[in-house]
């Protein structure tokens, strides 16, 4: 509980405010303003966690996005979230994180032996290791790698918090809020432009908060930027990717920071922000450099180092060295010496400098022309080896608990990359810099223009050109900006000390020198290769303090300039989002939107079991108490239809009204059939192939005028039919004079059924004589149904004479109930989605598992329906051979030879033991009762009164089948006519 | 026998207070509306805008725009088509009114049934939309008297600004009101909303 | 994740459309042959460059668009009204 690393005074934590948390169990305390890594480096925690492959002991890297080592697990039960990173994770009161990766205590981890078998895991091994034998892999490999991989653990349990999608727009988007991302955003805000600011971090400022001196600066900028109306400032969201058309990807942290979301707020808001111009002021990422024993903790990033000091206030380590190739490196030493840490040494393999003049001047032991050839230590740094630049060995041993290391900086050029923005190679700075693009505009240490003043003024021109971009010309006024001294960030040429022992170039992944070489070797030399053969770069720290290190490993193999090996494409996401901020809202009852018909409260009253079709909800059967089973509750509502009568939401099929001067010849060329003769108030069945000649859809047609037709479609195909309508008039028709209405949600309909039907149909609909003769079967027409308007059709798709009655959906209860107390002296039931698919089986009418994609209007037995004269869609193509082949499955009945032996949709149909088929409806008859099918059978009219077998390898399956006639269920249509 | 009146599809929605407390930063209304939908024949685009001026009292509004006349007001929709929506009289009324207005120059489908206006109003109603409507609504790209069709939630959604309150109606497929004022509800909830 | 400039309703994003292929091919006439429709239904330049599209913008307006866009960079140049042309640049 003594913070006994944190410094007296300075940073920015609040000293008076003291945040109780816990590591491994252990109780700590820190201050607000503090990050999880930054209050346990303040209590003197080192060793953070195990690494990923060989378990080795690691500590605290870095001091942000980039960390690679101090990955943890956070919180605890629903809410826990694993590899989390300790250098990003805001302190919060109670806050309880736990190591990972580790067997036994993280101090002494049993998997550690994995170093013990570094020869053997080396790149490639899983791939060289598990091939075989191949029945090893369920057995053995898969889970003893399950068991050894991977970092932290999941929940396993559902998410408690919820997390929102915002979609957001703005003239000038500017990403990070460091001193050129404040610049940028002062110089657009003032110019009048919408300007949103984002910054990953919880405080604003970047390197500013490194420097009391810009303090002054830093607070009165925010404070203008926060009184500019049309400024956005949103600290905590991390832009992850950038997309086509200026379309950026953010992830706000609304409530990580806390111990549980407030109530109602979500935990975070994934952004999708469309800009006019985007300044990415994304500053740059320290590198490491490789040499043996580089993963030690104890060892940290210079910059890191600094950052602890002057931010948190917290004194990284007691003796200290530094090992920098360039001259901004050395502030470090000046920060940490400032903070009382004794620099034992600054090692630089240069001969001399002007920063080294400078430390020396100050009291500094420099040590020009070296290198550090290694490290010494158990779980924590106690020495570092430095030798001569060059001279290959391991040289002597000088006593240090942190080794502050600095290989030069790489602008974070992730989202210019993203934008398609080419990158070119900077010698002075040994980086990749962003080149020109039209889409994004980069500003400051992102594109190599290092130094508070410099990246100040860099930042302010091209917030200024971006709102002049964006339609905001006024001259802006000139905005104030800090001075600050220059930083020379151009390093000494030095990726690698080759020494004996293992040099990371990829902390997350355990990635050695060696194993880029080994890549090589192997013939993996393309830089997209190397990198996943040895896993390089693809943690969650996307290599972005080694990617460009173990670039140069690969270059020096290679023998070949960075420049030309170049860097792994970057892609979304830039650092790690949660799977629930990408969900959303999207999850459970919200992961896609239920349709209802305008009946539904109805069909609930009655106790439906309910049914997905599509997005539709839609009532499977109605059971009742005195039902056995569902089968029981399905057949006895298909007898009622075929004894009596029943009734059948059917409002969810599609409905288009197809008007103008062109729509019968519209209609026409669509339809495989004519409509053109079909008479005023006459329906008729259609059939709508697409342009390959396979049938797409089938429904009835009806004329309501010369030039008006109200148009059905199945269920499933409603939005595919209309688009198919629409796309037909926009392309191939341009001139036909007609429009479409899609009319689904205004009518419901109701089929009633059954050969009580006609005496339900009359004591409900008033000003139409229902009488076989007056109103045959295919008629239309208008009429008042239980007092309000409705439209009344004689269609049928039972096989029993049937109406639809078709009403403005908000009158859709008060017709249902009407017909419900007018057919119950007739005994009439409510029939499901079940009912109605048994009735057509039976009957032999096809439906969507008929019209699947693959079948013909032939193979459906539709042929005739196709007309001889004149274009329709699907005409031509629908003549191919192989569609006109007679061998084709063609459309059959089946029935199960034993009565109680199941037959199942998707079954195959062996003849002679030859696959010929498949069953793709399935059902019990009422009419013969036993189990029936349609299917599609290859000579299948040949077939009829053969005994076939239905295969299901499955079910284990394998039931006779009599094949026989699809219509063999009132095969004149006598009932449907009577 | 009367007609009934029809059913509402959001009759069965929850009325009252959802959400953070402290004052509803949000009101939820469901106007009962008569929805024409308006198509254009071939090359009466002249003849239309004065049919409808004479009926309505309107010129057909171009791409994005609405203009109210007489207590209708007409909303473009796709190019050659518009809703005219008026608060609800007797059934089909104003279907049967432009039917008659506009014969020979548009075609005329009721869908007072098949679409369902939800009322949106409150100071912060643009943030609440922002959880799902990719249009960008601040007032220097939207505005009262402005109309856009656009997918909310996985749902078509016709995005129409009635005042600077700002006040939206929001009209979608009656089949699908219910799961987007679920949506709604779900995304004014951390401020607060009332549902009347 | 396109930005479309809808003719009518301004930019809106890829997800207000539905992506329908290559709009230079023309249905063929009635009596044009198997071939001919062969043609038209199944052969496709794809080029790696610039290509004029067919778009809906089902979420938005329901038109069908031409838009003129490249392959590789996913640059929108240009977007017309179905009966409008749209000139292809050299790629």
């Amino acid at each position: 509980m003594t913070q006994r690393h944190r410094l007296a005074t300075g940073g920015h934590v609040d000293r008076a405010q003291r945040l109780g948390f816990s590591f491994d169990g252990r109780r700590h305390e820190g201050h607000a303003g503090d990050t999880l890594a930054s209050a346990l480096l303040a209590n003197g925690v080192r060793l953070v966690g195990r690494s990923f492959k060989y378990h080795r002991p690691r500590g605290i890297f870095s001091a942000g996005v980039e960390e690679p080592n101090a990955l943890v697990e956070l919180r605890s039960g629903a809410r826990r979230e694993p590899n989390t990173r300790a250098t990003v994770a805001e302190l919060f009161e109670g806050l309880a994180a736990t190591s990972q990766n580790r067997r036994g205590s993280l101090a002494f981890d049993w998997m550690a032996v994995n170093g013990l078998l570094a020869p053997w895991l080396g790149a490639g091994f899983y791939y060289k290791t598990f091939m075989w034998p191949a029945s090893f892999w369920e057995r053995v490999y898969e889970p003893a790698v399950r068991k050894a991989a991977g970092l932290g653990r999941a929940s396993g349990l559902p998410d408690p918090d919820h997390y929102e999608a915002a979609h957001a727009h703005c003239d000038v988007l500017v990403v990070g809020a460091g001193v050129a991302g404040l610049a940028a955003a002062l110089a657009a805000g003032s110019a009048g432009a919408r300007v949103m600011l984002l910054e990953q971090d919880f405080l604003l400022g970047g390197d500013l908060l490194n420097d009391p001196a810009q303090e002054a600066w830093r607070s009165t900028t925010i404070a203008a930027l926060a009184a500019m109306p049309g400024v956005t400032i949103m600290p905590r969201t991390m832009a992850f990717g950038f997309y086509d058309g200026r379309v950026i990807g953010a992830v706000e942290q609304v409530a990580d920071h806390l111990p549980e979301p407030p109530p109602h707020a979500p935990r975070q808001r994934y952004w999708t922000i469309r800009a006019q111009e985007v300044v990415l002021a994304t500053g740059a990422h320290e590198r490491l450099i490789a040499f043996p024993g580089n993963d030690r903790p104890g060892v940290m990033l210079a910059g890191a180092a600094r950052t602890y000091a002057r931010r948190y206030a917290v004194r990284a380590g007691e003796t200290a060295v530094l090992f920098a190739t360039h001259d901004a490196a050395y502030d470090a030493a000046l920060a940490l010496a400032e903070a009382g840490t004794r620099i034992a040494a600054i090692i630089d393999p240069r001969s001399d400098s002007a920063a080294m003049q400078r430390a020396r001047e100050a009291g500094f032991t420099v040590r020009a022309g070296s290198v550090v050839t290694g490290t010494v230590g158990g779980t924590v740094l106690r020495g570092v080896e430095i030798g001569a630049l060059g001279s290959g060995s391991r040289g002597d041993a000088l006593p240090a608990d942190l080794l502050m290391i600095s290989g030069g900086w790489n602008p974070a050029v992730h989202l210019a990359s993203m934008a398609g923005t080419p990158l070119r190679w900077d010698d002075a700075l040994r980086a990749f810099l962003p080149g020109d693009s039209a889409w994004q505009r980069s500003a400051g240490a992102c594109r190599g223009v290092h130094g508070i003043g410099a990246a100040a003024q860099d930042g302010a021109a091209e917030g200024r050109a971006a709102a002049r971009a964006a339609g905001f010309a006024a001259a802006a006024a000139a905005v104030p900006l800090p001075e600050g001294p220059a930083a020379d960030h151009r390093p000494f040429e030095l990726w690698e000390v080759q020494a004996r022992g293992k040099a990371f170039v990829d902390l997350q992944d355990d990635v050695t020198a060696d194993d880029i070489r080994l890549a090589h070797r192997e013939g993996f030399i393309h830089i997209e290769h190397a990198k996943r053969y040895t896993t390089h770069a693809m943690g969650t720290d996307q290599g972005k303090v080694g990617g460009l290190v173990g670039a140069a490993v690969l270059a020096a193999a290679r023998g070949e300039p960075v420049a030309t090996v170049g860097m792994p494409r970057y892609r979304p996401y830039a650092a790690p989002v949660a799977w629930g901020a990408m969900a959303g809202g999207e999850v459970g009852k919200h992961f896609q939107p239920v349709r209802r018909t305008s009946l539904h409260g109805e069909h609930d009253r009655l106790g439906a079991v309910w049914m997905d079709a599509g997005l539709w909800k839609r009532p499977a059967y109605y059971p009742k108490a005195t039902d056995a089973d569902a089968w029981a509750s399905v057949k006895r509502e298909a007898h009622a239809v075929r004894e009596r009568v029943g009734v059948c939401d059917v409002s969810t099929l599609g409905k288009i009204a197809v008007e103008g001067p062109d729509a019968a010849t519209f209609l026409d060329r669509v339809y495989a059939n004519t409509f053109s003769t079909l008479a005023i108030g006459r329906a008729r069945y259609g059939l709508m192939l697409r342009e390959d000649g396979i049938v797409f859809d089938d429904g009835t047609t009806t004329r309501l005028g010369p030039d008006r037709f109200f148009v059905t479609t199945t269920t499933a195909q409603a939005g595919p039919v209309m688009q198919h309508l629409e796309f037909h008039l926009a392309s191939a028709w341009p001139h036909l004079d007609v429009s479409l209405a899609s009319v689904t949600d205004h009518w419901a309909a109701m089929s009633i059924a059954g050969p009580k039907a006609r005496d339900v149909v009359a004591a409900v609909v008033q000003g139409i004589d229902v009488a076989n003769e007056a109103f045959p079967f295919m008629a239309v027409a208008d009429c008042t149904a239980a007092g309000v308007p409705a439209r009344l059709f004689r269609i049928s798709f039972s096989g029993e004479l049937a109406y639809e009655i078709a009403m403005p959906a908000g009158y859709a209860t008060h017709v249902w109930q009407a017909v419900l107390a007018a057919g119950a002296p007739h005994g009439i039931e409510p029939y499901g989605v079940e009912a109605l698919g048994l009735l057509r089986i039976e009957k032999g009418h096809v439906a969507g598992a008929e019209l699947n994609g693959q079948t013909t209007a032939h193979d459906l037995g539709l042929g005739r329906m196709l007309k001889k004269k004149g274009d329709f869609i699907g005409r031509v193509l629908a003549q191919r051979p192989g569609l006109t082949d007679p061998s084709r499955p063609h459309l059959v009945g089946l029935r199960s030879v034993d009565p109680n032996r199941q037959i199942r949709a998707g079954s195959h149909l062996l003849v002679d033991g030859q696959d010929q088929g498949w069953i793709s409806s399935a059902t019990q008859s009422v009419v013969d009762p036993g189990w029936i099918g349609l299917g599609m059978l290859r000579d299948g009219a040949a077939r009829i009164g053969r005994e076939i077998v239905a295969a299901n390898p499955l079910m284990g399956e394998e039931v006779p089948v009599k094949v026989v006639t699809p219509h063999g269920y009132d095969a004149e249509n006598l009932r449907v006519r009577a | 026998m009367s007609a009934p009146e029809p059913t509402h599809p959001l009759a069965a929605a929850a009325r009252g207070h959802h959400g953070a407390t402290g004052g509803a930063a949000l009101h939820v209304t469901f106007p009962a509306r008569e929805i024409v939908q308006v198509m254009l024949r071939r090359g009466q685009d002249n003849a239309l805008a004065a049919a409808m001026r004479a009926a309505f009292g309107i010129d057909p509004p171009g791409p994005g725009a609405t203009a109210t006349g007489s207590g209708v007001t007409a909303i473009w929709v796709q190019p050659g088509q518009w809703l005219l929506t008026a608060p609800r009289s007797s059934e089909g009324a104003l279907a049967t009114q432009a039917a008659r207005a506009f014969v020979g120059l548009a075609a005329v489908a009721d869908q007072s049934h098949g679409r369902t206006t939800i009322a949106l109003s409150g100071a912060a109603a643009r943030e609440v939309l922002s959880r799902g409507c990719r249009l960008d609504l601040h007032q220097a790209a939207f505005g009262p008297g402005r109309a856009a069709n656009t997918p909310i939630a996985q749902i078509g959604c016709l995005v129409h600004q009635t005042d600077a309150t700002p006040c939206f109606e929001l009209t979608v497929f009656s089949t699908l009101a219910d799961p987007f004022l679920h949506w709604l509800i779900e995304a004014a909830a951390p401020l607060g909303v009332d549902i009347a | 994740m396109l930005m479309i400039p809808c003719p009518h309703c301004g930019a809106r994003d890829e997800v207000e459309f539905t992506y329908r292929g290559d709009a230079t091919v023309v249905r063929p006439a009635a009596d044009a042959g198997i071939e001919a429709f062969h043609d038209y239904l199944y052969l496709r330049r794809n080029p790696r460059g610039w290509q004029v599209e067919w778009w809906q913008h089902n979420g938005g307006c329901r038109a069908f668009l031409k838009v003129l866009r490249h392959t590789v960079t996913h640059e929108v140049r240009g977007v017309v009204t179905a009966t409008e042309a749209l000139e292809v640049p050299p790629a």
